[in-house]
């Protein structure tokens, strides 16, 4: 017979002001199997642990009932209570009378009568509870940074600098990102290659990371500690060995007319290319759809003037197998392009371009070196209309939130605008101006100020070409919506932030949840927003949601510190709240028949296919076992299995079918 | 029928296979199930209107299971039944030999489940047209109007589970039913239990019922219970586009979830 102690908790006033509570531990005492029953003020403080304990040690408690807050605020303290006093943690119960009870209705009979309920409910429960030990898994101390980015860089040397191996995966020939493509930072204006380009190179020269460019994620199998990883290493045409990076092959190139992807099609590359001269790593790729080789099977100029010899035209795509215990996500984000907005030319003016190819030709690096020039016909444009919130906020066009970066940036490029054309006139279309972080509000004044940007509030409803001026035609809405028509010589668009291209295949890969924006999600919006539901996967940067650089940079060193405390012992220590198959004697074994209907249901890949033999090793029964480091005890399986097979320890169908049970008697009665 | 026969011959005297389950004569002019061993005796054999029988719930039996190969008489809908226990992990491919029976009752060659699959996928599946049409006229109903019809039709049912015995997809070792720790379903017939009962069989089968309508046959008092599955194979068909039996990897309605599953059930 079970022997149960009962503590119900006043929480101060938050349950005894509207539950009577004296009633509910009396009432209690008097249940079957319930040895005792007290309330108490603050059962979470000191004092109140210290009644439970000294209950189970005085009455030999075989199970604790604690009627208080949510399980998710205190039943980590109410389970090490009683382990301190000798009482498996898992037999102890929260009865949750305050957010499910005490908070949501009026002081009365009825509301001590269900208070009551809920704690008769979980006495059933528990005396169905069974000890259960703490999992312990083996991590493997590497981890796996997806993304080569400003926040996958930072991930990756902060986890380095900790003593950990690291992998970082790039799917571009180099790292670097799109702070790479910026040009110069706000709320300071310094360089923005200036301040990565170290960070690269600290990257490629660290001796606990190795580095895959023009790499992706190809597979990801395993578990938190325990992942097994594909990555698919695509042929650079090249032995890298060998290749100095000395760009002879890139000169030669008989392909030179190529959109170059880094300069946002403002320039252009050959058919051997590294990305930019910073390239980390310096070492060129061969782009198949553009080379004379791989389209007519001649050419082979690279190949001559090569001094090393290095190139392989017919090098394949590697997999690389790996043992990985933690990943980060840092995949970063992409922008809408022009072309996205039929009311602004659906891409066809020229001179409408988007805010990154803006940064191109304001960078010092870029196809103008760093003179603003229109791309249309290389003018310097006199009249620049700069458009925020083009796309963001706005849910016709499917994107209702705030990119978040584009008021400042927007800012920025009005400023560096002025900075260079000192007799050019900068106007901004704005909805609001969100300018919030360490001296952004400072810097928006300083354009408006200073730099005499003209910042109009409303939205732009057209633009059309007239006589190679376009004609922007907007709204004044400080001014009661009047009409306002600007003839410029160049729009830029702040286009709406997007999730990177191919983010969903990876969240499928990674089995990690994503929004309706394809952006990853965090496990909690507050206090996990690094986590994901997955556990050993962890979010960096702008793969989460559109963020700045200050912000990418923080996240990827919480990402960082949160694989360095996985990596900090070496067996990890999981809540044994798993699913489990039952066994019984031969010779069926299991009364799981073995259909693995539940296998595609499980959305941690935990079930696998375990086999039972005979002596001579022949194969009698293939039944489902689940994999105790992959489990996150959803129940799924438990709910899908026909045989009833699986269980759910902590959770089993005993216990919730006595739960259920005890709250309809009430009702039948 | 002669093709058959000297087919079941074949398999057996070359070894091909170890036991070969098809249909014979009966007592009272009706057709039953055979089990031969012999290759002398594949004479037995028969097809014709009346072997209405789904074999293919014998192929799951342990005490047919042993014998190894196995070759089956299989029409429509054993062919099916076939996939979906191949696809349960219920019966190993290379352990069956489909002696597939045509429309027209002639012997098709089926050299492997590939070939079977290519047969199935020619054919419009769907329910029998006596039966779809019963279903029709249920599902004009009112609600309250169907409800009553079902309750006064399952509350004449005393539990003797043999829908669930002649169903080749109830293979559990354990049913729900019998399930006691906890009790799901209580054991005596009474009319709410009875209603758990078929519910829960409706379900278990949603997505993988073939419309054999065995479950309905092997009732003994003629309780119409195989329009509750065959419904549910309509309902999985247009929710989700899948009917039962139609691919040896076939993925199950209720277990596989894809992005563009409806949601429209859900309240």
């Amino acid at each position: 017979m079970s022997r149960i102690g009962v503590f119900v908790c006043h929480c101060g006033e938050n349950i005894s002001a509207t539950v009577d509570v004296a009633k509910v531990a009396d009432d209690s005492s008097r249940l079957p199997g319930v040895v005792h029953s007290v309330d108490y003020k603050y059962m979470c403080s000191d004092p109140g642990q210290t009644l439970v304990k000294e209950a189970i040690k005085e009455h030999n408690l075989t199970g604790v009932v604690v009627a208080a807050c949510s399980p998710r605020m205190h039943e980590p303290t109410f389970r090490k209570a009683c382990a301190t006093a000798g009482l498996n943690p898992y037999l102890s119960e929260m009865a949750n009378v305050r957010e499910h009870c005490s908070w949501v209705h009026d002081k009365g009979e009825q509301t001590t009568q269900k208070a009551f309920d809920v704690v008769r409910a979980m006495i059933s429960k528990v005396s169905n509870n069974g000890a259960l030990e703490p999992i312990k898994v083996p991590v493997t101390k590497r981890a796996l940074v997806v993304g080569g980015g400003v926040a996958g860089i930072q991930a990756a040397l902060d986890i380095a600098n900790c003593g950990h191996q690291v992998i970082l995966v790039e799917r571009s020939p180099s790292i670097g990102g799109h702070m790479a493509q910026l040009s110069e930072t706000f709320p300071t204006l310094d360089c923005s290659q200036c301040i990565l380009t170290p960070r690269m190179v600290e990257v490629a020269q660290h001796p606990n990371i190795t580095l895959y460019t023009y790499s992706e994620i190809e597979s990801v199998d395993g578990f938190i500690g325990n992942f097994k990883v594909k990555i698919r290493k695509r042929a650079r045409n090249l032995d890298e060995d060998l290749c100095t990076g000395c760009g002879l092959c890139t000169t030669k190139c008989p392909q030179k007319k190529i959109p170059s992807e880094f300069e946002q099609g403002l320039g252009f590359r050959p058919a051997i290319y590294t990305p930019f001269p910073q390239a980390v790593p310096n070492k060129p790729v061969i782009d198949h759809d553009n080379c004379t080789y791989y389209k007519s099977g001649k050419c082979k100029v690279c190949e001559i003037v090569c001094p090393t010899k290095a190139i392989r035209f017919e090098q394949e795509d590697t997999i690389l197998d790996v043992e990985i215990g933690a990943i980060v996500l840092a995949t970063g984000f992409d922008i809408k392009r022009s072309d996205f907005f039929p009311e602004y030319g659906k891409g066809k003016y020229k001179d409408v371009i988007d805010g990154l190819q803006f940064e191109r030709l304001a960078s010092a690096s870029g196809p103008t070196q760093g003179m603003i020039r229109r791309p249309s016909d290389g003018q310097i444009p006199k009249k620049i209309v700069f458009i925020a919130c083009a796309g963001s906020r706005d849910p016709a066009k499917g994107i209702e939130y705030c990119s978040k970066i584009c008021c400042m940036y927007t800012a920025k490029h009005a400023m560096l605008y002025k900075h260079k054309v000192h007799d050019g006139e900068a106007h901004v279309f704005y909805m609001d101006i969100r300018a919030g972080g360490k001296m952004y509000e400072e810097f928006v004044r300083r354009a408006i100020v200073e730099d005499h940007v003209n910042y109009t509030r409303g939205r732009v409803s057209t633009i059309y070409e007239l006589d190679g001026k376009l004609i922007v035609k907007g709204a004044d809405t400080l001014l009661g919506a009047q009409a306002v028509e600007i003839e410029a010589d160049m729009v830029v668009l702040a286009t709406a932030g997007i999730a990177n291209d191919g983010s969903e295949e990876l969240a499928q890969k990674m089995h990690v949840s994503y929004d309706e924006h394809k952006f990853f999600a965090e496990a909690h919006p507050k206090l996990k927003p690094v986590e994901t539901n997955t556990g050993g996967i962890f979010l960096a940067g702008a793969c989460q949601t559109t963020r700045d650089i200050p912000d990418s940079v923080s996240m990827a060193s919480g990402a960082a510190v949160k694989v360095a405390a996985l990596f900090s012992s070496d067996l990890l220590t999981r809540e044994p709240i798993v699913a489990r198959v039952n066994r019984i004697p031969g010779p069926s074994h299991s009364t799981c028949v073995g259909c693995f209907m539940c296998q595609p249901v499980c959305p941690y890949q935990a079930i696998e296919r375990e086999e039972i033999k005979d002596r001579a090793g022949n194969v009698i029964k293939s039944l489902a076992r689940i994999n105790e480091g992959l489990c996150q005890g959803c129940g799924t399986c438990v709910a899908l299995c026909r045989s009833k097979s699986i269980d759910l320890l902590g959770y089993t169908d005993n216990q919730m079918h006595s739960e259920v049970l005890s709250v309809l008697e009430e009702a039948f009665v | 029928m002669d093709n058959l026969r000297k087919k079941a011959k074949e398999l057996l005297e070359s070894k091909t296979v170890d036991l070969v389950i098809g249909y014979e004569n009966g007592t009272n002019g009706k057709a039953r199930a055979v089990f031969i061993k012999d290759p002398e005796k594949t004479g037995k054999l028969i097809y014709d209107d009346r072997c209405k029988q789904n074999l293919a719930v014998y192929l799951n039996k342990h005490e047919v299971k042993h014998y190894g190969k196995i070759a089956i008489v299989a029409p429509l809908m054993v062919m099916r039944s076939v996939l979906v226990l191949v696809s349960e992990c219920q019966l190993k491919p290379e352990n069956i030999v489909v002696l597939g029976i045509g429309e027209d009752g002639s012997l098709l060659d089926f050299p492997s489940l590939e070939v079977v699959e290519k047969y199935i996928a020619k054919i419009p599946l769907g329910n029998p047209e006596p039966d779809q049409v019963i279903i029709d006229k249920l599902n004009a109903m009112s609600m309250e109007q169907r409800r009553e019809f079902w309750q006064n039709e399952l509350e004449r049912c005393f539990k003797c589970y043999a829908c669930r015995a002649a169903c080749p997809m109830c293979y559990c070792l354990r049913c729900t039913v019998e399930c006691n720790q906890p009790q799901w379903i209580s054991a005596p017939a009474h009319p709410l239990g009875n209603l758990e009962w078929h519910q829960l069989r409706t379900m278990h089968l949603t997505g993988r019922c073939v419309s054999c309508g065995d479950c309905g046959r092997a009732c003994p008092l003629n309780i119409p219970i195989h329009l509750l599955t065959m419904q549910q194979a309509e309902e999985a068909f247009h929710m989700f586009g899948v009917r039962a039996g139609t691919s040896q990897k076939a993925d199950s309605a209720l277990s596989t979830y894809k992005p563009d599953d409806k949601e429209n059930f859900i309240l």
